[in-house]
């Protein structure tokens, strides 16, 4: 659909919003306003909508610039100081997964209890000759998703 | 023990955040257009609080962007882009939390909306929130096609119909329409 114009739209638009409507214009543009109804429309909605600017600029409560500034600055700084602790926090909870992988692998190793029930248990002989880093692996493909997410939870 | 960091704090100590304009430009931008961008944020929100909290956010948002601007014009343009589409956003919000919508379903009653600036709410309740924007900022800013276009991140050319739509539908709501 083209929508209909008219060349004054735009004058009549500048002197509702100027305020210079309908007293302080040309007598010829108001009187091309009373008969064309693009033109009236326009003054008719942009008085009205002008008017309720005004209106609602002297209600708004607005906080002093100088305290949107020091928050906005207070706010920035802790979103920077946020985003550098991002890596450290991902670094952490990975070294605590390694390290939770390599106690359980040192545990593996060590413990003649942990052997001993990897013999009487029912195991895959290849499993049961590689327990220790079976065992390592296992802690880490389950810490390593787990820290991240806790990494990511605490973001 | 800990306790809650106040604007002291962040008065004392060496400026670590770089905002795209310094605290003196920033006050006179804030009282140049905070007013104008207040009364646009209750128009297309129907909500006065919400208002006050999305022209911190606008603000805000504003200072982080970190963007070059030409003009005083096109950090106003930006500054009401960044607060349409914080609107926006609140209005997906909002209708993930209550889906009923009530402010675009509430039944059309052009008899009262004829009265006064207390019924253009009511009216300006019955459009589009994109034909509210439209309209506030054609006909209340007066902000130019290609400026609203911008802001609203629409075609130009296709500006000028939906403008025509939404004022013939505004003024039919406010009763002095010739439809």
């Amino acid at each position: 659909m083209k929508a209909p114009e008219c060349r004054w739209e735009s004058e009549v638009l500048a002197a509702v919003l100027e305020s210079r409507w309908p007293e302080r214009v040309d007598a010829e543009l108001r009187a091309h306003a009373e008969s064309c109804p693009i033109c009236e429309e326009v003054a008719a909605i942009a008085g009205v909508l002008e008017a309720d600017r005004e209106g609602l600029r002297s209600e708004a409560a607005l906080l002093d610039a100088g305290r949107i500034w020091w928050r906005a600055q207070w706010r920035a700084r802790r979103e920077a100081a946020a985003m550098a602790g991002r890596p450290i926090t991902a670094a952490q909870v990975l070294a605590f997964a390694c390290a939770s992988g390599l106690v359980g692998a040192c545990f593996g190793a060590t413990s003649e209890w942990f052997q001993a029930l990897m013999r009487q248990v029912s195991v895959p002989p290849l499993l049961a000759e590689h327990a220790v880093l079976a065992l390592s692996v296992a802690a880490l493909v389950v810490l390593v998703p787990a820290a991240v997410l806790v990494a990511i939870g605490r973001d | 023990m800990t306790r809650e960091t106040t604007f002291n704090d962040v008065r004392g100590e060496e400026a670590a955040v770089e905002f795209v304009m310094d605290e003196e430009t920033f006050r006179g931008f804030y009282e140049r257009n905070a007013r104008g961008l207040w009364a646009y944020l209750a128009r297309t929100t129907g909500d006065r609080a919400l208002a006050d909290d999305l022209l911190q956010e606008t603000f805000y948002r504003f200072l982080r962007a970190g963007a070059a601007y030409e003009s005083e014009q096109h950090r106003r343009n930006s500054l009401y882009r960044i607060a349409t589409n914080l609107v926006v956003d609140e209005r997906r919000r909002h209708a993930a939390r209550a889906p009923s919508g009530e402010i675009e379903q509430a039944a059309p009653s052009s008899g009262a909306a004829a009265e006064g600036s207390a019924d253009l709410s009511r009216a300006l309740a019955h459009l589009k929130p994109r034909e509210r924007a439209m309209l506030w900022l054609a006909y209340a800013e007066g902000a130019t096609h290609r400026e609203i276009a911008e802001i609203l991140g629409l075609e130009t050319a296709s500006l000028k119909p939906l403008l025509f739509r939404a004022r013939r539908k505004l003024a039919a709501l406010l009763g002095g329409g010739k439809t």
